[in-house]
């Protein structure tokens, strides 16, 4: 293949277009006066705002060298504060419960991150289970048993023809109430029993793309179906069904912003949080987007790692 | 349990049938006895049912009718382990089939550490072993991708011998070759079929059938017409009106 002429001015084009593209958004923007307010954003990122150290009940109060000791009238163990940063009672004072004795200044995770984390959690969950659900319902889809086919088939059927988010509400709506599941767990089982009917199809048409030779030569050595299966075919199948993969378990991350509906704090449900608190609506969202793009494009640069690692035999 | 079988038939075929699902009647009352030791080619135009005949030795094709003993075991017993019975029976087909995703010597290992469940030290040995009977020493860690067609069949022959056949059927080893390798393979099959290898190999080579055959069997349609011995078939007098034609038209 000849190179493309004039690299350099393309990538030019590129970034012109890039830089053209948010200056559009800037000002449409502009034209509904929106006062862009970067820095409402960053307290639910880092929360740096300091800690409040209340008294539990009734006592005094005794200074010495930047320690604070609370001595409680009721008997309970003496509470000694050395770390504080700014003390707001002096020396002798009496203190009543819920009184403001200090402030420590400190570094948190903001909303936006703890809901990041949930969305990490709840993703890397149904991964698993997902493959876990996939790989078995793609192996009963193979089998000529037409028992545990037309199972395999009605599953990926039924969850295929129906929206996620109504499989949501009805895992956590009925299944939820029958079995007394928490709404985390509720979440996890929607996603995975979803995902994993993609999966299904994924790896099912990954080993039916294997040559059967692959097989034969398997059974003619003497391995059983389940040997050969785990040795010889699902190796292969496998690094054949990254790439469609990738895009399944990008999906996966992605769809995990329904789990909001059923009031789970994730990413999503954190962003509406703090949009109400904040006001900062458009930097709320686009924030939102880039943490997303984070999850996504890590998994992804992660798969394509060993794409290539597996390449390297042919 | 096979019982200790000590009889010189290797295969006792007996009036074989096979039709396929789609009613394509493959095999007809096909009968023969293999010895120990014997090397039988079988030749015949294509869609003769020799391959499908060959694959039914090792039951990679289920028969409709008929019944097969192997090494002094019916194949159809419900006690027979079909698993077990393979072990004793290597095949080497025409597509090669190696394991992409294992290097030569794992395609060898696979069979022996995952079956016969022997320690990874002996069947290393052991796959070299094979590996430099058939002339690959120097490519025992390379993927089966880089090697020629040539080359690759060898490993199948080598993997296939891993697990200590009895018996090797070959299902025509040399037709996906270019001409050139052709020799490389046949010469590996012939030292196998000088150590008293039983091998039943069905292939388009007949210098290879009048050369290394001890019988020769040739089937047309289904049907096996002449089993005889190689001079016999390439002789001046091959007295069967279509063998004289199947022959007239490849040689």
């Amino acid at each position: 293949m000849k190179e493309q002429p004039h690299r350099l001015k393309w990538h030019l084009l590129f970034v012109i277009t890039i830089f053209a593209m948010a200056a559009g958004i800037y000002s449409a923007s502009q034209t509904i006066n929106y006062n862009w307010q970067w820095h409402r954003v960053l307290p639910y990122i880092v929360d740096t705002s300091p800690v409040d150290i209340i008294a539990r009940s009734d006592g005094s109060a005794s200074l010495n060298n930047n320690s604070l000791t609370i001595v409680y009238d009721n008997g309970d163990p003496d509470r000694v504060i050395s770390n504080a940063d700014t003390i707001l009672v002096s020396d002798g004072d009496i203190i009543f419960a819920g009184d403001l004795l200090a402030r420590q200044e400190s570094v948190r995770m903001g909303v936006l991150i703890h809901g990041l984390l949930t969305t990490l959690e709840i993703s890397i969950i149904s991964l698993v289970f997902s493959l876990i659900i996939g790989l078995i319902s793609a192996l009963m889809r193979i089998s000529t048993n037409p028992f545990s086919k037309n199972l395999s088939l009605l599953y990926v059927e039924i969850i295929r023809g129906t929206p996620l988010l109504v499989q949501i509400f009805i895992v956590y709506f009925f299944l939820g109430t029958v079995f007394d599941l928490e709404r985390f767990t509720a979440g996890v089982v929607a996603l995975s029993v979803f995902t994993g009917a993609y999966v299904a199809e994924i790896i099912r048409s990954g080993i039916q793309s294997i040559s059967p030779g692959q097989m034969e030569a398997a059974r003619s050595l003497g391995m059983t179906y389940p040997k050969a299966m785990a040795y010889v075919i699902l190796p292969q199948a496998f690094k054949r069904t990254l790439p469609p993969m990738a895009s399944q378990l990008i999906n996966l991350i992605k769809d995990s912003s329904l789990v909001s509906v059923i009031s789970i704090t994730d990413l999503t449900k954190a962003g509406r949080e703090v949009v109400s608190g904040s006001f900062a609506t458009f930097e709320v969202w686009f924030t939102v987007a880039a943490l997303y793009l984070v999850l996504t494009s890590t998994l992804s640069w992660a798969i394509q790692r060993i794409e290539k690692r597996l390449a390297s035999n042919d | 349990m096979t019982k200790p079988y000590t009889g010189n038939d290797m295969v006792v075929a007996t009036e074989i049938d096979k039709i396929y699902s789609n009613h394509c009647h493959a095999l007809k009352k096909v009968t023969t006895t293999i010895k120990r030791g014997e090397v039988v080619v079988i030749i015949g135009p294509s869609g003769s049912g020799k391959s499908t005949f060959l694959r039914t030795l090792n039951q990679l094709e289920t028969i409709t009718d008929g019944s097969i003993m192997i090494d002094g075991v019916n194949m159809y017993d419900d006690s027979t382990n079909i698993n077990k019975l393979r072990e004793n029976v290597g095949m080497v087909f025409q597509s090669f089939n190696l394991f992409p995703h294992l290097t030569v010597k794992e395609n060898v290992m696979l069979a022996p550490l995952k079956v016969s469940k022997l320690s990874k030290s002996e069947v290393d040995t052991a796959a070299k072993d094979l590996l430099k009977r058939v002339g690959l020493s120097e490519k025992v860690d390379v993927y089966p991708a880089h090697l020629s067609g040539g080359q690759q069949q060898r490993v199948a022959i080598a993997r296939a011998l891993a697990m200590k056949p009895d018996m090797m059927l070959f299902d025509e080893p040399t037709s996906a070759l270019d001409p050139e390798m052709v020799g490389e393979v046949l010469d590996v099959m012939k030292s196998l079929a000088a150590e008293g290898m039983t091998m039943i190999v069905v292939t388009h080579e007949m210098g290879f059938a009048n050369e290394v055959a001890d019988r020769v069997l040739f089937m047309e349609d289904g049907s096996l017409l002449v089993d005889d011995i190689p001079e016999n078939i390439f002789g001046e007098v091959a007295n069967h009106p279509r063998l004289q034609k199947f022959l007239s038209n490849i040689l």
